[in-house]
């Protein structure tokens, strides 16, 4: 029997959450937008080839575990990190961790998730949350989508830590075993913006970044001559999904983003990151009108004057804002 | 937004937990709300899961047809694709789909039944009918 003194808070985003969450238990106090920020989270990808529920994937944040990594790696904090083949041998590693007292992050998949609201429990392979305790087979859980802690039993930890599919998990888990007394966050700010703005303009690759979302709004043109009205309004609707529901905090990372730059104007006193924070908010409200309009098609009441082509309008002009904003944040120093 | 009551999820349990929600409002202010999902969102969620059930549905009404197997009713209730099901059983994707076919599902050993009935969670007995 182990339960950690560990402060579970909510948060938008699972990783960056979990990250700030575990950085917390080691008294060291950062915001989940500043995890997200440094840890270059932001990012946009249309994979067409890659079918995830029946839909193309598109992906509005980095590879999954990339945010821990990147953040653990620029803000000098020592961290571990395993995979396994063998899910008892997993299961074991998990249990001596705990005992010798580190909270541990999972990445898991949510579909045999227990606790998980059912409306989400769709194959998910990206989420992450906590483990903070054990006894008798019984894990103590933060899961940073739900108010409270939780508990999950052993067998249905060890089905979650393997779920198979799109971004298996391999029962992934990572924990911090040492913090520095003293982080300077300034190159760390610079670091992740210069990241983020060479993920977005820098890859000279036409699905990612500012070109996926352009790409994206070309292929939705044809949507509904290629593929039938009902696929079609399927498919935006995968987009949305991944825009508005698995965990973003609503228009795809984008309210998180902003309220990045805000915080690091104020760290970094620079006045013109605070002026981009807001066109940044302005860039999100325009997704968020995009998926409110998008969902109107989804349930077959679009009118016929917004169409998919003034859709991928919408697309268009939020993408030619983000190149804007990225082209002078690149600019960093 | 602080809307506990579902007009648009079909399914009662639905849209219970409350999340936590970023916005940015004219001012220039990033807000954080805990509250429950808008109505754009809960459309959007419950198309996904219109199309999941009328999967289910024609798999059910095909497995009594005789036209597939009931493995393609199981892979549809637990919203796998064949890759994901070949990833899970340990067989490969050619040899799943295989077993697709009611003829070929007849001829199958216990041994390969019983990775089929370990990866949908249920018993083997229950794997040759659908409810």
């Amino acid at each position: 029997m182990i339960k950690l003194d560990y402060e579970h808070r909510q948060a938008g985003h699972c990783e960056s959450g979990v990250t700030s969450n575990l950085l917390n238990y080691y008294k060291y106090k950062i915001s989940e937008p500043m995890v997200f920020g440094i840890g270059a989270g932001l990012f946009f990808s249309y994979l067409p080839f890659m079918k995830m529920q029946h839909a193309p994937t598109t992906s509005f944040r980095v590879w999954p575990g990339m945010v821990f990594d990147m953040t653990t790696k620029v803000l000098g904090v020592k961290a571990e990190i395993h995979r396994f083949r063998n899910p008892k041998e997993s299961m074991d590693k998990l249990n001596e961790v705990l005992d010798k007292g580190f909270p541990v992050g999972l990445q898991v998949g949510t579909f045999h998730l227990p606790f998980f609201p059912p409306e989400y429990r769709m194959h998910y392979n990206m989420h992450n949350m906590v483990v903070y305790g054990h006894d008798n087979g019984t894990y103590f859980i933060s899961d940073t989508l739900m108010e409270n802690p939780v508990e999950i039993s052993y067998n249905d930890l060890m089905r979650v830590r393997f779920a198979k599919g799109t971004f298996a998990p391999q029962g992934r888990m990572y924990y911090p075993t040492y913090v520095p007394s003293y982080i300077d966050l300034k190159p760390a700010i610079i670091k992740g913006i210069n990241k983020t703005a060479n993920n977005m303009i820098g890859i000279p690759f036409p699905l990612v970044g500012v070109k996926g979302i352009r790409y994206l709004s070309k292929r939705m043109r044809k949507w509904e001559k290629n593929l039938g009205p009902e696929k079609a309004s399927y498919y935006l609707g995968q987009v949305l999904r991944m825009e508005e529901e698995v965990g973003t905090a609503g228009a795809g990372f984008r309210f998180i983003y902003g309220a990045f730059l805000d915080e690091a104007s104020r760290v970094l006193n620079q006045d013109w990151l605070k002026e981009m924070s807001l066109e940044m908010g302005e860039n999100a409200n325009k997704w968020r009108d995009f998926s409110y309009l998008g969902s109107r098609h989804c349930k077959k009441r679009g009118k016929p004057e917004q169409s998919y082509d003034y859709l991928a309008d919408m697309l268009l002009e939020c993408a030619d804002r983000e190149e804007k904003i990225f082209r002078k944040l690149a600019k960093i120093k | 937004m602080d809307d506990p009551t579902n007009p648009v999820y079909k399914d009662q349990r639905h849209g219970k937990s409350r999340e936590l929600l970023y916005s940015y409002d004219e001012n220039g202010k990033f807000k954080k709300t805990v509250g429950f999902h808008g109505e754009p969102d809960r459309v959007i969620l419950q198309q996904a899961w219109d199309v999941f059930n009328d999967r289910i549905e024609n798999a059910r009404q095909k497995v009594i047809i005789g036209k597939v197997s009931p493995i393609v009713y199981y892979m549809e209730k637990n919203l796998m694709d064949p890759l994901s099901l070949s990833m899970l059983t340990g067989i490969s994707i050619w040899r799943v789909k295989l077993h697709f076919k009611p003829f070929m599902f007849k001829r199958l050993n216990r041994k390969i039944l019983q990775k089929y009935a370990d990866a949908f969670n249920i018993g083997v007995n229950k794997l040759t009918k659908v409810e």
